[in-house]
């Protein structure tokens, strides 16, 4: 189908950008690859009067190396983070997880920054940046702010960003020398939404860090999990972050195999981080 | 000269279509055309209350809104009362295509909402409400009623069954009294969306007294009667453009090629009319979902003693034809004293059911294939040992008694069972085997064709069929070999409905089988005027010429010699003496040539979450001869990967109250590329004593036998038999886990 008539915006700065999402709040959106928002205006799911396309902005399409973490720029394409060497120097699990995001021309377009403030519960990226303790900046009329991931990510398609905020940058912590990592999931073929994902971190320190994606309204961190996973429990694991995920039944899985499948996930997750701290240890 | 028949060529249009050059129905480009968009029914069952278009027809370049009330059904728009949830009630027509939709929007339409009878063996009850009115149903025609009793008679008065199928022969009862195994089973198979890349589209654009039609359709000469019969124009004043075809599968017969002549007459404008991916899932003709019963006795060394089989198909809002041949092919594949098939076919609010490639057959050989794997565990017998002691071959009676002529079941059992994929099979642990066999009976109907030689000596063939697998390829290979020239000096035209000989549709296996042999008639006959003029040239008598490369010689005395395009061109010159060449082929073959495959899946099951991974594939089938056996390659590869969607992933589905679910491709997964296995393929050849070289139609039998063959081997795998396509991770952890409890 072809979307609905909107009025077509290309800030070139973003000072110009938070202005015309400040002047129309609410009825104009950010266009950035457009890989989420595009399918959604085609199948008229939903129409805004005003597309703010970010794409002509300069400066936002970057992949940096921060103090303690990996900063992504808010044009950086999933495909070049995948492909870059910092990423997978300082935080492997980034391009590991993109790996499952779609298929090779979604990630040529389609942006980290964007994967994260679309927030659908079933993608992976929102889960990783979960499971790491990231977050993400924020820029709009009243100004700049950080947000973490877990005070951002709020529901289903829904954040803390307000109408007039662009997300300028997310912050991936940087995995320390000597961590293992993974992510499995589970989707009805390669490529697609999963049906359940997991994101695993095995630090250093002896601490696991997990993300689920798939089992809730926002993506969340099993705390408890992360507790007997630390202590090499991973069937216990598994059972503790299947009973804190509240999955919705649909089409593709009812809410009792999701369940079930945090579990199995969950347990595969952490094995698989744990082998590769192993590994990364005796290397 | 090198063959032309038998080797490997490239499809013609192949490159076109790989290159993005191919034009297709949605690219036509008419001056002045309206764009037309449907506005649908959100409920099942509803009577239209009123339609509001005052606001869709106050939007500026809205030219009109029209409702079956102006126009007629054209079998597509609701008159009054609405029978499945998409089916259109209005259209509108703009000189936009954007504001078609937009003004779709805003056509109010206000319903009053009825129940809706949704679940096929509801609709069977004695008391369910009747699906259609009584106006809407046609005589019905049934398939065999042999030995048909009270109870039948029966269920056929029902509200809601339109269409049945009966035979039996022997005493089921009793043949199963006979045995030491029985198995009994119900098997369901879902309704598939063919899936198709391109959606349905037609342009229509009046001239004068006359209207063209471009469309995409498998069969142009089907549309232009069904055009005439809804316009009332005479079948001379209507041209059909059949376009290239991006995938139909059964689907893209006619729908909305009446619709869009009757906005473009009644207009008097080019009329397009196009359909979204989500139009076209919501007025999809999928195939039919079937629910099939089956008890299967044999003895203790596998001769079987009787087969009954119940089979119920949904038919959705309008009655179809499948049943019968489900039926038919269920009681004809293995020799079984006692038989007893009870078919039925119902209606219900769903959209209408259509043919989706060898339709009925994959959802007979499903519930067959997985009967006979079941009785094979039970014996504990390899299965093809208890495929071979039963299959049917010549002679043999089909359901209904006729014999069948030669077909190769038997041959191809044996060369999969030969093949080193199953003789070399080796097993890791939670990995299985299913093999199932499956058939297609063909199809015919009659056909012409025209084969000139050009002035040059050059090669056209004129056709009127549409070619969606390679069968213009096939055509010119088949002219190539008989003038023994390369393929590529011939050229095929497949015409518009104005200028092509007649063929039938692109469906039912039947192009290569019966346009071709109509093509090497003509071809042949093209080759004899050029012997006789040749004769006359060289002086020779024509039974003692031959031809290669294009020369015509004198046997045994090849210097004698005069080139093809010497002769030509002269039967094209200003003042020239000899009537043009042109060989006409005109034949109507009276039977079909049956074809059956044989399929070997190997899988992989991950016992903790249930997914089914395919790890490797082979397909067998029996194709009379191969004329191009990479295009056949190619179409059991399609059949295979198709086999995957319908065992692993694909279902149409429905809401309680009758809303389509899976309407786009997001919620209906087909396999992609990554999710098919590498696949053999083995061709058998036992010639069809009427094909062309032999050859038989290969399309449909490879989509037959795959899902019985992913089901056998994820029961061989785990010991678990799911019976519910398709196979998804749950369904499979759900039985993997009533096992272990
Ligand atoms: C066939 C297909 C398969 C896919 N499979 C997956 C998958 O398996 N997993 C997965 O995670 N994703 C998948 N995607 C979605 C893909 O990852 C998208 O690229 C991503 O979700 C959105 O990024 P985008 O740049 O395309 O954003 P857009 O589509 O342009 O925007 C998405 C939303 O985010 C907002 N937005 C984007 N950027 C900003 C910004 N800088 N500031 C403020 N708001 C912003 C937009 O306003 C919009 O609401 C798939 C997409 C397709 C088409």
């Amino acid at each position: 189908m072809k979307p609905a008539a909107f009025g077509y915006l290309t800030p070139r700065t973003r000072e110009e950008a938070i202005e015309v999402l400040s002047r129309y709040a609410g009825d104009a959106k950010v266009l950035a690859g457009g890989q989420s928002l595009v399918p959604l205006l085609n199948f008229r799911l939903t129409s805004f009067r005003y597309l703010v396309d970010i794409n002509r902005i300069p400066d936002l399409d970057y992949i940096r190396s921060e103090q303690g973490y990996l900063a992504i720029g808010a044009l950086a394409r999933h495909r070049s983070v995948e492909q870059s060497a910092e990423a997978a120097r300082e935080c492997p699990l980034l391009p590991e997880a993109l790996q499952f995001v779609g298929h090779p021309v979604i990630r040529q377009r389609g942006t980290v920054c964007g994967s994260i403030a679309h927030a659908d519960p079933s993608a992976e990226l929102p889960a990783l940046l979960t499971a790491l303790g990231g977050s993400v900046v924020l820029e709009g009329s009243s100004g700049r702010r950080v947000a973490d991931a877990e005070e951002y990510f709020l529901g289903y398609l829904m954040t803390a960003q307000q109408p007039d905020e662009l997300l300028v940058e997310a912050r991936f912590p940087k995995l320390p020398n000597g961590s293992g990592f993974a992510f499995e999931e589970l989707a009805r073929r390669h490529g697609d939404f999963a049906i359940v994902g997991v994101a695993c971190a095995a630090l250093p320190d002896g601490s696991v860090r997990l993300g689920v994606c798939g089992a809730n309204s926002v993506p969340f961190r099993p705390l408890k999990a992360e507790t007997a996973a630390a202590q090499g429990d991973l069937q216990e694991a598994g059972r503790l972050a299947a009973a804190d995920s509240d999955p919705d039944s649909d089409l593709h899985a009812t809410a009792e195999y999701r369940r079930a499948m945090v579990s199995k996930l969950v347990e595969r997750a952490v094995r698989h981080a744990l082998e590769r701290k192993e590994g990364n240890a005796r290397g | 000269m090198p063959e032309a028949i038998g080797v490997a060529q490239r499809r013609l249009e192949g490159g076109d279509k790989v290159s993005g050059r191919t034009a297709y129905v949605a690219d036509v480009r008419v001056p002045n055309a309206l764009h037309a968009e449907l506005v649908s029914s959100p409920y099942a069952h509803a009577r239209v209350v009123s339609i509001d278009r005052t606001a869709a027809e106050a939007m500026p370049g809205v030219v009109a809104v029209l409702t079956a009330d102006e126009i007629g059904s054209l079998g597509l728009l609701a008159k009054g009362e609405v029978f499945y949830a998409g089916q259109p009630v209005a259209v509108v027509v703009a000189d936009d295509r954007r504001l078609a939709a937009d003004a779709a929007q805003v056509v109010r339409v206000r319903y009053e909402r009825l129940p809706a009878v949704v679940d096929p063996v509801a609709a069977l009850r004695e008391d369910a409400p009747a699906v259609l009115p009584a106006e809407l149903r046609s005589q019905r025609a049934d398939a065999g009623a042999h030995g048909a009793d009270a109870a039948q008679h029966a269920a056929s008065q029902r509200a809601n069954v339109c269409g049945e199928a009966h035979f039996a022969r022997g005493d089921v009862e009793q043949g199963l009294r006979l045995a030491d195994v029985v198995v009994e089973a119900r098997y369901r198979i879902p309704a598939l969306y063919q899936g198709y890349l391109e959606p349905h589209g037609t342009v229509a654009v009046p001239e004068g007294d006359r209207l063209t039609v471009y469309t995409t359709t498998q069969g142009q000469f089907a549309v232009r009667e069904e055009v005439c019969q809804a316009t009332g124009l005479p079948e001379h004043r209507v041209k059909v453009v059949g376009m290239q075809v991006g995938g139909g599968f059964g689907a893209k017969f006619v729908k909305l090629e009446p619709l869009c002549a009757a906005l473009a007459l009644r207009l008097r404008q080019p009329v397009r009319l196009v359909l979204s991916r989500s139009g076209d899932f919501l007025t999809s003709r999928p195939g039919n979902f079937a629910e099939i019963g089956v008890r299967l006795g044999a003895r203790r060394d596998g001769t079987l003693t009787a087969l009954a089989a119940d089979l119920l198909l949904d038919a959705g809002a309008q009655e179809d034809g499948t049943v019968g041949i489900a039926a038919m092919l269920i009681g004809s594949t293995y020799r079984v004293p006692h038989l007893l098939v009870d078919g039925y076919e119902v209606l219900t609010h769903k959209t209408p059911s259509g043919a989706y490639r060898a339709p009925g057959a994959p959802q007979a050989y499903y519930a067959l294939e997985s009967a006979m794997d079941e009785l094979a565990r039970k014996l504990g017998q390899d299965p093809f040992e208890l495929r071979l002691r039963s299959a049917c071959q010549q002679g043999d009676p089909r359901a209904n008694g006729a014999p069948w002529p030669r077909i190769g079941l038997v041959e191809t059992l044996e060369a999969a069972r030969n093949h080193p994929f199953w003789r070399e099979r080796s097993r890791q642990a939670d990995e299985g085997y299913g093999v199932a066999a499956g058939g297609w009976p063909g199809g015919t109907e009659p056909a012409a064709a025209a084969c000139r030689i050009n002035g040059d000596g050059s090669i056209t063939v004129q056709v009127g069929s549409v070619d969606i697998t390679g069968t213009n390829t096939v055509f010119a290979q088949m002219a190539a070999q008989v003038f023994g020239v390369r393929a590529d000096a011939v050229a095929v035209s497949a015409a518009d409905t104005d200028a092509a000989p007649y063929s039938g549709s692109s469906g039912g296996s039947k192009i290569t089988f019966t346009v071709g042999n109509a093509v090497l008639q003509a071809a042949q006959d093209a080759r004899q005027q050029v012997l006789e003029m040749a004769a006359q040239e060289l002086e020779a008598s024509a039974s003692d010429l031959d031809m290669a490369e294009g020369r015509v010689f004198v046997r045994g005395a090849p210097s004698r010699a005069v080139s093809v395009a010497d002769l030509a061109r002269s039967t094209t010159a200003f003042g020239g003496s000899a009537a043009p060449l042109v060989g006409r082929g005109r034949v109507a073959i009276k039977r079909a040539s049956p074809g059956f495959a044989v399929h070997v899946a190997r899988v992989r099951v991950d016992r903790r979450t249930g997914e089914v991974q395919p790890i490797g594939y082979l397909a067998v089938q029996d194709v009379g001869r191969a004329l191009n056996p990479m295009a056949v390659a190619g179409q059991i590869r399609g059949g295979v990967s198709q086999s995957l969607g319908r065992a692993l992933g694909e279902a149409m589905r429905w809401g309680d109250s009758g809303q389509l679910l899976t309407g786009s491709f997001l919620d209906y997964a087909v396999p992609r590329a990554a999710d098919v296995p590498p696949i053999e393929v083995e061709l058998v050849e036992v010639p069809a004593e009427e094909g062309p070289f032999g050859a038989k139609g290969v399309g449909e039998p490879p989509a037959v036998p795959g899902a019985a063959a992913i089901a056998n081997a994820v029961a061989d795998a785990t010991g678990v038999r799911v019976r519910d396509l398709p196979l998804r991770p749950e369904t499979v952890l759900a039985a993997l886990a009533g096992e272990t409890s």
